[in-house]
C-alpha cells in the first residue's frame, strides 16, 4: 500500500497552515510557555507561598538532585516500571484483542467488561487493590494464592516489602491500563480489510501465518502507537504510587512524578520539583528517540 | 434521592431570593445611607461531618439574627481538598475576609503577612478564657493571629478487661503515665495472650499529617524534638539526637516483634483485635459504642521526659484583605461563647477550646471519661507543632522517617535524612526571617 | 480469526478464555459496587474476604448519603460541559492538525511533528505551577474556560490522529482532487467520515484523561459553581472514620455517565468500520 502524503499545490500551503494554527497556538500557551517557565523556575530558588524574592541560584536544584539516593532510586524505579509493563501489557493487551476479534455474537459484552478497569479513576481502584492486597491469610489476594498453591504460598504484606511493593504496583497498573491499549488494537484489527484475510487463506496460509503475515503488519501503526504511548503512561505513574505504597518501604516503589509532587505540593519547593521533571523529560525524550529509532529499523523503506 | 436534592436546591433559591427581596424592600423603606448597610462578611470553612456543617450553618444564622449590621456568607470547601483551595486562593491573592485553616499551614500564612493579629480585635476576658493550648498555637512571633473553637486529644484508647488480664496499673492522670519500661512489658504480656501477637493499633492506616501530629510526642517525650526550639533554625542533634533515636528504635522493636496491627479495616480496637488503641479523641463515640464500659483512656507511655501529647485543629483567622476586621472579630468572639463552643464540640466530639464551656460539659468537665484531655492541654503535656512556616516540611519529613522506620530503616539513618530535609529548607529560606509586618504581603 | 466453519471446539475455547480473563479483570470492580451497596460498617470489615464481592441486605443508603453531601446534579452539569468542550473541541483542532502532519507538505511540519512527540511526554502535573501562577494572575480562576483551553489541544490526540491518517490509501484524496476539491473540502468530505475510528478513539482517550481530573480543578476553583464531579469526593476525606461506602457509591455515580458513553462510542467504532471506504 503507497503511504504517502498527497502533494498539496503551492497555493494551498497557506491553507495547510491554518490546519495547523489553532493547534499550535493552544500548545503554545498551555504546554511550550509553562515548560520553558518550569525550566526557568528549575534554575531559582521559587518556593510555594514564601514572600521573600525568588533568586537566581543556577544549577543548585540540578546538583542536589544527582546526590539524592530517593531520586536515583525513582529513576530507576521508573525504569524498570516501563520496561515490565510496555511488553507485558502490549502482549497481553494483543492477545486480549486476538480473542475479542471474533465474530461471536455477545462478544461485545466482553469488551465492555475488559474495558472496565480503564473509566475508574485510578485513585479509587488503588485504594481497592490496597484492600486486595491485605497482609495475613485473609487477604484476597494472599488467600487466592495459598488456595491455588495448594497450601505452599505463604502471605505476605505486599505494599510493605520491598521486594513485591513495586511489582504490586505494576500488577495493578497492567491490570487498569490494558483495556485501553486492547481497545485501540482491536479499532486497528477492524480496520485490517478482509480482503488481505481471504487472498491468505487462498494461498493455504493458516490462522498463525494469517495473523503473522496480515494481523502484525497491518497492525503496526496501531502497535507502534500503543507501544509509545504506554511508556510515556508508566514514566508518569503516580496515582497508584501516592494511594498503595506512598513512595516506601524505604523508596522501594517511589518514582519520579510522585517525587516531583511530593516536593512541589507537600513541601512547596517548586523548584526542585520543576528540575525533577526537567531531568525526567530529557531523559525519557531520549528513550522515546530511541524506541521510534529503533521501530523504524524494523520496517525499511518506510516514509514519515 | 433525586427530587429531594432538587428541592433543596429550590428551597435554597427561594429562601435566596426572599431573602433579597426582604433586603430590596427594607432598604427601599429606609433612606439609603452607608450606616444602615450591612457589612457583608465572607466566610470559608472546611466541610467537615454532617453534624458539624449543620452546626456551623445554625451558628451563622443565629449570628445574622443577632446583627443587622453584618452579613455573614459562608462557603464550605470540600474538607479534602481544603489546604489546597486555601493554599491556591492565598497565592492568587482571593482569601475571603475570615477563614478556617488546619493547624500545620497556619504559620506559613501568619509569616506570608495573610492573616491579621488577633490581640487587639479580641476581648481580653475572651483571650484569658481560652485554653492555654488553644493560644499557644495560634500564636507567631508573639502575635495571635488565629484562635480555634476546639482542640484536639490524643492518648491511648484501652480495653480495661484485656488490662485487667495482664495485671497492670491503670493510670489516671498524665503524672501517673506508664513508663516505657511497663509499656513495653505490656506489649509483650498482651501479645502473649493474643492469637495473632498483633495487640496495638497505631491507625496505620491513616496517612499523612497523622504520622507527625501522632508520632512527634514519642521523640517529644524523650527528650527530642521536632526542631530546636529555641530559635527554629535547625533540626540537627534535636529530631535524630540519641534520646529521639533510642525512642523510636523501641517503636521499631514493636514493628518487629509483631505487636502492631495494620488495621486496613480500622476496625482493630472495635473488634477487640486489639487492646490499645493509639488515636485521637475523633474515635471515642464509635470505640465507646462499641465497648461501652470496657473503655478507658490512658495517656501516652512516658519515654523518660514524663508524657507528651499532641494537640492543635481547626483554627479560624482573619485575613489582611478584610476590609472590617472588627466585624469579623466580633464573629469569632460569638464562635467562642460558651453554647457555641459546646454545640460546636457536641457536633465532633473534639475538647472545648474555652475554660467556661468545659466547665458545662459533662464528657470534659472534671470526672468526666475524656477529662485526661483537657488535663493534657492545661497542664503543659500537650505539645504545639513547630511554630515555623516550616512545619508543612517537617511534617513531611517526619512521616516519611517514621515510615521507614517502619519498614526497617536504620533509626538513625532515616531521621539524620529528616534532619537533612528539614535543615536544607530552612537554609534555603534563611531561616524564615521576619518578613512581614504591618504593610504586609498583598 | 475463526473462519466461517470454525469448530464449535474453537469457539467454545475462546469464550472460556474470555469469560475466564473477566472475571479477573472486573473482580475489583465488583468489590466497588457491591461495597456501595453495603451498611458503612461492613465494608472494610469484609474487604479482605470473599464477602467483599456479595452485597447481602442491599441498601441504597450510601448512594442517598452521596446526594445529600454533594450536589451531584450541579458537578455533573459542570462536569458534562467541561468535558462536552475539551472533547468536542478537541476533536476539531486535534485532528485538523494530525492531518496536516499525516498528508500536506507544508514548511515547518518535521519540527511541529517533533515539538508534538516532545510535548507528549510532559505530565501536567509538571506544568501545573507555572500554569497555575500565569493563569491565576489573568484573573482566570473559577471560570470553567479555564477548565477547558488548556487540554483542548492534545499532543497525544494529535499523534493519534497523525498516525491514523498515515494508514489511509492516497488514492482517496487524489480522487477527490480530481474533482478539484481544497484540502478543507477533502478532509470534511472525505477524511472525516472514513475516520470514525480515530475520531472515536480520541474521544474516548480525551475524556477517560479529563473525566476524572483532580488537582487542576482543586488549585483553580473556589467556590460551587463550577467545580467538577471529582471533586465532590474530597468531602468524604474528612476526618476518620473514613465513609468507604459513600465514596465507593460516589465513584459509581461519578464512572456511570463515562460507561454509557463508552458503551455507544464503542458500536460507533464497529459501525464506522463496517461501513468505512476502507477496505484495501
Amino acid at each position: 500500500m503507497a503511504v504517502r502524503p498527497a502533494t498539496v499545490p503551492v497555493g494551498q500551503r497557506n491553507l495547510a497552515s491554518w490546519f495547523v494554527a489553532p493547534a499550535a497556538l493552544l500548545l503554545l500557551a498551555f504546554m511550550l510557555l509553562p515548560f520553558v517557565l518550569a525550566v526557568a523556575i528549575s534554575f531559582t530558588n521559587l518556593r510555594l507561598g514564601s514572600p521573600l524574592p525568588v533568586e537566581w541560584t543556577g544549577l543548585r536544584a540540578y546538583q542536589r538532585l544527582f546526590q539524592d539516593q530517593t531520586f536515583g532510586r525513582a529513576l530507576l524505579n521508573n525504569l524498570l516500571f516501563a520496561s515490565v509493563v510496555v511488553p507485558l501489557q502490549t502482549l497481553l493487551a494483543l492477545a486480549l484483542a486476538v480473542l475479542l476479534n471474533q465474530p461471536v455474537r455477545g462478544i461485545t459484552i466482553f469488551r465492555t467488561v475488559l474495558f472496565m478497569p480503564v473509566i475508574f479513576p485510578l485513585s479509587l481502584l488503588s485504594v481497592v487493590w490496597v484492600l486486595l492486597l491485605a497482609p495475613g491469610p485473609d487477604g484476597t489476594i494472599n488467600a487466592l494464592l495459598t488456595t491455588v498453591s495448594l497450601g505452599a504460598w505463604q502471605p505476605r504484606d505486599f505494599l510493605n516489602d520491598a521486594i513485591w511493593a513495586l511489582p504490586s504496583v505494576m500488577l495493578v497498573s497492567i491490570w487498569q491500563g490494558t483495556g485501553f491499549q486492547m481497545i485501540v488494537l482491536l479499532a486497528g484489527m477492524q480496520s485490517i480489510p478482509k480482503q488481505l484475510y481471504e487472498a491468505a487463506a487462498g494461498d493455504g496460509a493458516g490462522a498463525w501465518q494469517r495473523f503473522r503475515h496480515v494481523t502484525l503488519p497491518q497492525l503496526r501503526n496501531s502497535l507502534v502507537f500503543v507501544m509509545i504511548v504506554t511508556s510515556i503512561l508508566s514514566f508518569r505513574v503516580f496515582d497508584q504510587v501516592r494511594i498503595m505504597t506512598r513512595g516506601g518501604p524505604s523508596d522501594a516503589s517511589t518514582t519520579v512524578i510522585f517525587e516531583a509532587v511530593r516536593a512541589a505540593f507537600d513541601r512547596a519547593q517548586v523548584s526542585r520539583g520543576a528540575a525533577m521533571t526537567v531531568v525526567f523529560f530529557l531523559i525519557v525524550l531520549t528513550l522515546t528517540m530511541l524506541q521510534r529509532w529503533l521501530l523504524r529499523l524494523g520496517r525499511p523503506g518506510v516514509e514519515k | 434521592m433525586l427530587p429531594n436534592t432538587l428541592n433543596t436546591t429550590k428551597t435554597t433559591t427561594l429562601h435566596r431570593l426572599s431573602r433579597w427581596l426582604l433586603v430590596v424592600l427594607i432598604s427601599a423603606c429606609q433612606p439609603a445611607s452607608e450606616n444602615t448597610r450591612p457589612v457583608g462578611l465572607e466566610i470559608w470553612a472546611h466541610a467537615g461531618q454532617q453534624a458539624e456543617r449543620t452546626v456551623l450553618e445554625a451558628q451563622i444564622a443565629r449570628f445574622n439574627g443577632q446583627h443587622d449590621d453584618i452579613r455573614v456568607s459562608l462557603t464550605f470547601l470540600p474538607e479534602g481538598a481544603y489546604n489546597g483551595q486555601v493554599q491556591a486562593a492565598a497565592l492568587a491573592g482571593e482569601l475571603p475576609d475570615i477563614l478556617e485553616f488546619d493547624g500545620p499551614y497556619l504559620y506559613n500564612y501568619a509569616w506570608a503577612g495573610k492573616l491579621r493579629s488577633l490581640d487587639e480585635l479580641l476581648p481580653h476576658e475572651l483571650l484569658a478564657d481560652l485554653l492555654p493550648s488553644v493560644t499557644a498555637q495560634g500564636r507567631y512571633r508573639g502575635k495571635l493571629y488565629a484562635v480555634g473553637t476546639f482542640d484536639s486529644g490524643l492518648g491511648l484508647y484501652a480495653h480495661r478487661g484485656a488490662l485487667a488480664d495482664v495485671g497492670i496499673r491503670l493510670p489516671e492522670t498524665p503524672q501517673q503515665a506508664w513508663t516505657i519500661e511497663e509499656f513495653d512489658a505490656l506489649l509483650e504480656a498482651l501479645a502473649r495472650k493474643d492469637p495473632d501477637g498483633a495487640v496495638l493499633d497505631l491507625k496505620l492506616n491513616y496517612s499523612g499529617e497523622w504520622f507527625s501530629y501522632g508520632f512527634a510526642p514519642i521523640v517529644q517525650s524523650a527528650g527530642g524534638d521536632l526542631i530546636d526550639r529555641r530559635n527554629y533554625q535547625t533540626a540537627q542533634g534535636v529530631l535524630n539526637g540519641a534520646a529521639s533515636v533510642r525512642a523510636l528504635q523501641r517503636v521499631q522493636n514493636w514493628f518487629n516483634n509483631g505487636y502492631v496491627d495494620a488495621n486496613l479495616d480500622d476496625a482493630a480496637f472495635v473488634t477487640e483485635r486489639v487492646a490499645l488503641s493509639w488515636v485521637g479523641h475523633w474515635e471515642y463515640s464509635r470505640y465507646h459504642a462499641a465497648l461501652g464500659e470496657e473503655l478507658m483512656l490512658v495517656p501516652l507511655p512516658d519515654f523518660g521526659n514524663g508524657t507528651r501529647t499532641g494537640q492543635g485543629s481547626w483554627n479560624w483567622g482573619i485575613s489582611k484583605r478584610c476590609a472590617n476586621p472588627r466585624a469579623a472579630a466580633k464573629f469569632l468572639a460569638f464562635l467562642l461563647e460558651p453554647e457555641e463552643v459546646l454545640a460546636m464540640s457536641g457536633a465532633n466530639g473534639a475538647v472545648p477550646a474555652t475554660y467556661r464551656a468545659i466547665a458545662r460539659s459533662p464528657r470534659f468537665a472534671t470526672g468526666g471519661p475524656l477529662h485526661l484531655y483537657v488535663q493534657q492541654l492545661t497542664e503543659g503535656v500537650a505539645v504545639p507543632r513547630p511554630r515555623t512556616p516550616a512545619y508543612p516540611i517537617i511534617s513531611s519529613a517526619f512521616a516519611q522517617a517514621i515510615d521507614d522506620i517502619r519498614h526497617g530503616t536504620v533509626v538513625q539513618n532515616a531521621l539524620d535524612r529528616a534532619v537533612t530535609i528539614i535543615d536544607q529548607d530552612l537554609s534555603d529560606n534563611y531561616g524564615y526571617p521576619v518578613f512581614a509586618t504591618e504593610g504586609g504581603w498583598p | 480469526m475463526i473462519d466461517s466453519g470454525a469448530t464449535w471446539r474453537q469457539l467454545l475455547a475462546v469464550v472460556g478464555l474470555l469469560t475466564f480473563l473477566s472475571i479477573l479483570f472486573v473482580a475489583p470492580i465488583v468489590l466497588i459496587l457491591a461495597g456501595s451497596l453495603k451498611p458503612e460498617a461492613r465494608v472494610l470489615s469484609e474487604a479482605g474476604t470473599l464477602r467483599a464481592f456479595f452485597p447481602t441486605r442491599v441498601s441504597l443508603q450510601n448512594y442517598r448519603d452521596v446526594f445529600e453531601r454533594v450536589p451531584v446534579v450541579l458537578y455533573l452539569f459542570n462536569s458534562g460541559l467541561i468535558n462536552g468542550l475539551i472533547v468536542s473541541l478537541g476533536l476539531i483542532v486535534n485532528s485538523l492538525a494530525g492531518y496536516a502532519l499525516a498528508r500536506l507538505r507544508w514548511p515547518g511540519r518535521g519540527r511541529f511533528l517533533l515539538l508534538v512527540l516532545a510535548l507528549l511526554i510532559i505530565p501536567f502535573e509538571a506544568l501545573s505551577v507555572p500554569l497555575f501562577y500565569a493563569l491565576s494572575a489573568l484573573g482566570l480562576r473559577d471560570t470553567y474556560m479555564v477548565q477547558v483551553l488548556p487540554f483542548v489541544a492534545n499532543p497525544l490526540a494529535i499523534y493519534l490522529f497523525y498516525s491514523f491518517f498515515l494508514s489511509l490509501p492516497a488514492e482517496l484524496e487524489e480522487a477527490a482532487q480530481l474533482d478539484g476539491a481544497g484540502p478543507l473540502r477533502t478532509f470534511v468530505v472525505i477524511i472525516v467520515p472514513n475516520a470514525k475510528p480515530a475520531f472515536a478513539t480520541v474521544a474516548i482517550v480525551m475524556l477517560l484523561f479529563h473525566w476524572g481530573m483532580y488537582l487542576w480543578p482543586l488549585l483553580m476553583t473556589a467556590g460551587e459553581s463550577v467545580r467538577p464531579l471529582p471533586l465532590g469526593i474530597a468531602s468524604f476525606y474528612s476526618l476518620p472514620p473514613r465513609q468507604w461506602g459513600d465514596i465507593l457509591a460516589f465513584s459509581i455515580i461519578m464512572v456511570l455517565p463515562v460507561l454509557l458513553l463508552f458503551m455507544i462510542f464503542q458500536r460507533a467504532f464497529v459501525r464506522g468500520v463496517a461501513s468505512s471506504g476502507v477496505k484495501g
